[in-house]
């Protein structure tokens, strides 16, 4: 069967190994896969500089690479280690071009799409993050942010706010993302107004995924999701107030209140009033653009309004953050912001100011990093030292890499 | 008043048969509802009197006096002698002076007529209240004749000041223990009296199961504790809504039995004893809150509070503005008891539907008037239905005009209104086939099922499952028409066709066909009828009219503020059977000359039954400033354009509302929100997860290409990278890696390998010689060592040691692929199984690049 499936790969026949050489691999490779030798005596270091290259970069490094790392180990015990790994993931080095090119790139892929798929394209959603991490863009901006990185100088075709084509080429390519990237702002190129823009959410691809069709609900639930690691059930709260639910959402689904009163003004309370801060935006699947309409709110906000006539009726982009107040203030509000504002920008900064965010892109990086999810009271504690330290370290999400790998190295 | 003895005597007569029928129920389960009669008036001697001398007095006769002069409704008393003589035959037009003084014209519902039949005054139907809507229709009839249309001024009535709090009410049911209150129900009231007077209907196993089911049962043999507790909790959940804590007297229990006369029983013996039995019945309650020890929990002394008020206490918001004048049988579904849906159009005969359960399931009654079909029909006598064939025979058009809320959008060939024979043949249809709804009309151009049908596009998706308005249209010009919620969504025929011959002999029903086995799921909360095709403008009357029982609501506020006879006036209806619609709040005063005054107003919460509801404030965060520019004397001030819903909890009777406020003028209260809890901590997994894991496709292809220094772009890794990138693992966890993965990696080394081999200068950079020498010993050490050097990191303990040679290492693996000569291991060396020369030096290279680059050592993190 194996051998069969073999055959049925498409090489070309003058460069096709035959099948002898096919069978013997495959078979010596599954007998090798997890039948590694004993191991050598000592050299803790070297491992642990070993495992925090592959972890990061996803590719061994050279014997040379290894070297400096475990000095660097052997000189600092304490510091040493997230030394290592910056050293690992320095984009001045050539060394470090997988960390970007490759292995954010299938960090941040599952992000932009409802699939949650990680086998997409680059897109500029993609690439923003991955420029945000090379040059320590304080990752807090992400949802605010004008910013968006592009690649010029590597012959593909210009940024485009209607196709995918500039970042398709980068990834058909494999054109190394830790030199080409240059970063540029949205408003430059996409023709929305500065203010209008909201970091990675007003990419082309975050568009594409959040703001097609629907209410512009999914580009709120998604942002928790992924960037505040929370999904709706777990936000839900009845006790908030439902002034704010539109009149799309019936209230006696089938004829039972019930269902409404227990289940979705739980998470309805919270959400439409932040959602409202996208009511303006809309992307059009026919152009494959975002359009963004100042001081109209978009008819997907006033749709189904007899499921509930006396619902809310959505006038502006005003939101506020009703999950201030009750069980949802555990996610840890900034208290240097107001909780209310008008527009994405605004509600981007209040989602990336919160604790829960911070919180979120360490764990994020550490079952990336660490292979696993905190599971244990240590790794809590790693966690939280992490995320103290991000927050301390002008939001580098680098430098959570670093830390991470290091916390993950192994004995 | 009345004619005394004939009162008297037929209301024995009623009592006697009513008390007859529960006697029976008792004994065999037999219904305990009287069938209305749905004949006309019977006939009286034919107005020989003064012609009318206006045009009001003649639509007074033709609307009114028609209606009632016969001797089975007012004629026989109000006709010969007892004053007011509104239907006397001598004179009409005196009797239409007689009239006048016992009608509103500008509010029909209000008139002293109806609240007469309303309040069981010779009311010539089983339900007063289906006595008052007819008799409400004959006067707006009249009314619109005379006034163009019954458009009114509600007239708001100042309620009784009461005070909030201070209710009873049951705690939650604490399954699977028993609270105090649910065990006292247990010994009080379940066990001596609903379980043994109740049980034949009101439980779901009964053989006529009739909710609620406060009676519900455990298996009659082998019932285990659990089932005897899950009937109690049943039971108990069931019978809260039944029972009036703050007043035993007016629980529905008691009144049922009281009042109602339904399903008594004999607690002294002897004969059956309506009044004693309700008095068991509220001795039984009186003694569960006792036993219980229920006390009121009284409200918070610093909340800033109105008066309080139940649904009731409310002025009735009715729906005055309905376009009816063509309308031949409607269904209000005011009744919620019994079997019967009246027919209040008031044109006769009367098309009362039967409310049945079928062999597909039964019919229950919401609250906010209505019925829930989930199985059941609710169908006319055949004489009856064929008024609809007659009247719309005679105009030759008609609409059916419906509010209804589908249970879900996936039933099909569900029929919602249907006046048909059996599933292939009928009159007409509306029905419902997953988010569309269909229209079918026996024309010249159909079938005799009424088929083609006219269905909404599938796209359009405007059957919702909640509560919407749907009218459709046929007039033979234009055809058939659909309209949703006061819009036409472009569904329509191309053109019109006659009316076939309408079978008059067929049957209207509500919720399912008439063989019972079509059923359409979900609630029906008005249906009409109209022997005219409705225009838009019609439809959107009808639409902005709404439906249901709707009350303003006077919440008195004149003990917090200086304004006299100050109100904050909601609307409120109930929503469905487990919820209160709030809306449209407004400030307003009764005093035409009072003003708010820059009055303060925030966060205005609803209180329910002594405490303020946890769930759909709405108001809460309300904060403006009632000013006298936008006051109105007439319409108040709005305060929120927002409505919302509040949980039920004892039922309209007995649910008491009160509004509190964080600010009203200079009223305050601070607001505090009880402290979030702290998270739990998280349950750690029984086994810790392994800390090391497999590479991903991306850093595989990297990785490859980095040992190999086969460029990641050459068209043939390109090639063979996207046929198996999705074959590659795409998670680093062990536990998820799988053979096929193992196959993918192998593919894609193979590939690296044999572009290393066939390229000169990759050959020569890698295995330092581009022309290779397997058949002997230091020419397959070469290509050996080569490889295993390249996917190791030197001095690395994790991984296998390439100076190694024993026959465990990858060096002595690889080795033995070249080599081997033991034949008890499985296959031979590729160079012992046949010469290694020719083409075949480069296969077995290859074989043994693919080997090392596949391996745990290039894949393991």
């Amino acid at each position: 069967m194996k051998l069969k499936k073999l055959h049925g790969t498409r090489m070309r026949a003058s460069r096709r190994p035959n099948r002898l050489a096919s069978a013997i691999t495959l078979t010596l490779s599954l007998a090798l896969a997890f039948g590694q030798s004993t191991a050598l005596a000592g050299q803790t270091e070297r491992n642990q500089a070993k495992r925090i290259h592959d972890r990061l970069v996803g590719t061994p490094p050279t014997n040379a690479t290894l070297d400096a790392m475990e000095t660097m180990i052997n000189n600092d015990h304490t510091n040493g280690p997230v030394q290592a790994a910056l050293y690992a993931i320095d984009p001045t080095r050539t060394e470090s071009s997988p960390f970007y090119t490759y292995m954010l790139k299938d960090f941040a892929a599952p992000w932009t799409n409802r699939d949650q798929q990680v086998f997409v394209p680059l897109n500029d959603y993609t690439a923003t993050v991955i420029g945000m991490v090379r040059e320590d863009v304080p990752f807090n901006t992400m949802l605010s942010d004008d910013i968006l990185y592009t690649a010029p100088s590597s012959g593909a075709p210009a940024y485009s706010p209607a196709n995918n084509d500039h970042y398709q080429f980068l990834d058909d390519k494999n054109v190394d993302l830790r030199t080409a990237l240059v970063r540029t702002t949205q408003s430059s190129l996409t023709g929305i107004p500065a203010a209008a823009t909201a970091g990675v959410m007003t990419t082309r691809a975050g568009a594409a995924a959040f703001f097609v069709a629907g209410t512009n609900r999914a580009m709120f639930r998604f942002t928790m999701l992924n960037h505040l690691c929370h999904d709706m059930e777990q936000v839900q709260d009845t006790t908030r107030a439902a002034d704010r639910i539109r009149q799309d959402v019936s209230r006696s689904p089938g004829g039972d209140s019930r269902i409404f009163l227990n289940s979705c003004v739980g998470c309805h309370s919270g959400m439409d009033p932040m959602a409202q801060a996208f009511a303006y935006y809309n992307f059009d699947a026919t152009s494959g653009t975002l359009q963004y309409t100042p001081g109209q709110v978009q008819p997907k906000y006033l749709i189904n309004s007899d499921n509930f006539k006396p619902g809310y009726v959505t006038p502006d982009d005003h939101w506020d953050n009703r999950w201030r107040a009750g069980p949802n203030s555990n996610l840890g509000w900034s208290q240097l912001l107001s909780g209310s504002g008008a527009g994405a920008k605004s509600l981007g900064a209040e989602l990336a100011n919160s604790d829960a965010f911070a919180q979120c892109q360490v764990e994020k990086v550490f079952r990336q990093v660490c292979l696993r999810s905190p599971s244990n009271a240590a790794d809590r504690s790693t966690v939280t030292t992490i995320v103290s330290d991000f927050k301390s370290n002008n939001y580098s999400l680098k430098r959570v890499f670093a830390e991470t790998a290091a916390a993950c190295m192994g004995n | 008043m009345m004619r005394v003895t004939s009162f008297v005597s037929n209301k024995l007569a009623a009592v006697a048969l009513t008390a007859l029928l529960a006697l029976s129920a008792c004994g065999g389960g037999a219904p305990t509802t009287v069938n209305p009669s749905t004949a006309g008036p019977v006939a009286a001697a034919a107005y020989n009197g003064p012609s009318p001398a206006t045009a009001d007095i003649q639509a007074f006769k033709i609307s009114v006096w028609d209606n009632l002069q016969g001797d089975d409704r007012c004629g026989a008393c109000h006709k010969p002698t007892q004053t007011p003589r509104f239907v006397r035959a001598d004179d009409i037009n005196l009797a239409y002076q007689e009239a006048n003084t016992v009608v509103d014209l500008a509010n029909p519902g209000l008139s002293r007529m109806v609240a007469k039949v309303r309040g069981g005054h010779h009311c010539w139907l089983a339900d007063n209240n289906a006595c008052g809507d007819t008799l409400t229709k004959w006067i707006s009839d009249w009314a619109s004749v005379t006034q163009g249309g019954a458009g009114k001024q509600i007239q708001l009535i100042a309620p009784t000041v009461k005070d909030a709090g201070a209710s009873l009410s049951f705690p939650p049911s604490t399954s699977p223990t028993s609270s105090t209150v649910e065990q006292a129900f247990n010994s009080d009231v379940y066990t001596p009296i609903l379980s043994k007077f109740c049980s034949r209907c009101h439980q779901a196993s009964s053989a006529t199961p009739q909710q609620p089911y406060f009676a519900s049962m455990p298996p009659s043999t082998g019932a285990t504790a659990a089932d005897i507790q899950n009937a109690l909790d049943t039971a108990y959940a069931a019978a809260q809504t039944k029972i009036n804590l703050d007043d035993p007297s007016q629980s529905r229990f008691v009144l049922r039995l009281r009042n109602e006369f339904h399903n008594c029983w004999a607690p002294n013996g002897g004969a059956v004893d309506c009044a004693a039995s309700a008095q068991a019945m509220e001795d039984a309650i009186k003694k569960m809150i006792a036993d219980a020890n229920i006390t009121a929990t009284p409200i918070d002394s610093t909340l800033v509070l109105s008066k309080a008020l139940a649904m009731y206490d409310g002025t009735v918001a009715s729906g005055g503005t309905r376009y009816d004048n063509n309308a031949i049988a409607v269904y209000e579904f005011k009744t919620g008891t019994g079997s019967v849906a009246y027919d209040t159009s008031g044109v006769q005969p009367a098309l009362d539907l039967n409310l049945s359960a079928t062999a597909k399931g039964t019919y229950t009654w919401v609250g906010g008037w209505g019925i829930q079909m989930a199985g059941g029909k609710a169908q006319g006598l055949t004489s009856a239905s064929k008024k609809l064939s007659d009247l719309v025979g005679s105009t030759g058009e008609y609409s059916i005009e419906a509010w209804i809320a589908p249970a879900n959008v996936t039933q099909t060939e569900a029929r919602i209104v249907s006046y048909s024979g059996g599933v292939t043949t009928r009159n007409f249809e509306l029905g419902q086939t997953v988010y569309n709804y269909d229209f079918f009309n026996h024309t010249a151009a159909s079938n005799a099922n009424g088929a083609p049908a006219l269905s909404t596009p599938d796209a359009a998706k405007v059957l919702q499952a909640s509560l919407q308005h749907v009218v459709v249209t046929y007039d033979p010009v234009g055809g058939r028409r659909i309209y949703v919620n006061g819009a036409f969504t472009g569904t329509a025929d191309a053109s019109g066709s006659p009316l076939a011959g309408w079978d008059d002999t067929f049957a209207f029903v509500l919720g399912n066909e008439v063989s019972g086995d079509k059923p359409w799921l979900g609630q029906i909360k008005f249906v009409a009828i109209h022997n005219r095709a409705l225009t838009l403008p019609q439809i959107q009357q009808n639409f902005a009219a709404g439906v249901g029982e709707r009350y303003f609501l006077l919440f008195s506020v004149s003990n917090l503020i200086s304004v006299p006879q100050s109100y904050i006036m909601f609307e409120v209806s109930q929503y469905d059977s487990y919820s209160y619609l709030f809306k449209d709040p407004k400030f307003i005063s009764l005093d035409p000359n009072a003003k708010p005054g820059d009055l303060v107003l925030k966060g205005m919460r609803i209180g329910i039954n002594g405490a303020e509801a946890t769930v759909g404030q709405a108001y809460s965060n309300v904060d403006t400033v009632l000013t006298d520019a936008l006051y109105s004397s007439v319409g108040g001030e709005s305060i929120s354009k927002v409505g919302t819903i509040i949980g039920l909890q004892k039922g309209p009777t007995s649910d008491e509302f009160f509004l509190t406020f964080d600010q009203l003028g200079t009223q305050t209260h601070v607001h505090t929100e009880p402290s979030a809890p702290t998270p739990a901590t998280p349950v750690d997994p029984t086994t810790q997860p392994v800390d090391i894991g497999v590479r991903t496709f991306d850093a595989i292809n990297a990785t490859m290409a980095k040992i190999t220094g086969v460029d990641i772009n050459n068209a043939n890794i390109v090639a063979t990278y996207k046929n198996v990138k999705q074959s590659l693992p795409a998670t680093p966890q062990l536990d998820g890696f799988l053979d096929s993965h193992q196959s993918a990696v192998s593919q894609l080394a193979i590939a690296y390998c044999s572009e290393l081999v066939n390229s000169s200068t990759l050959s020569n950079a890698f295995f330092g010689t581009s022309s290779f020498d397997v058949s002997t010993q230091p020419g397959r050490d070469l290509v050996i060592n080569a490889v295993v050097n390249h996917v190791s990191n030197s001095g690395v303990s994790t991984q296998p040691d390439p100076a190694a040679v024993d026959a465990a290492s990858m060096h002595g693996l690889l080795y033995s692929l070249i080599a081997n000569t033991d034949l008890s291991k499985a296959a031979l060396g590729l160079c012992q199984s046949a010469p290694c020369t020719g083409a075949r030096v480069a296969t077995v290279v290859t074989a043994v690049c693919a080997t090392g680059l596949a391996s745990a050592n290039m894949l393991i993190q």
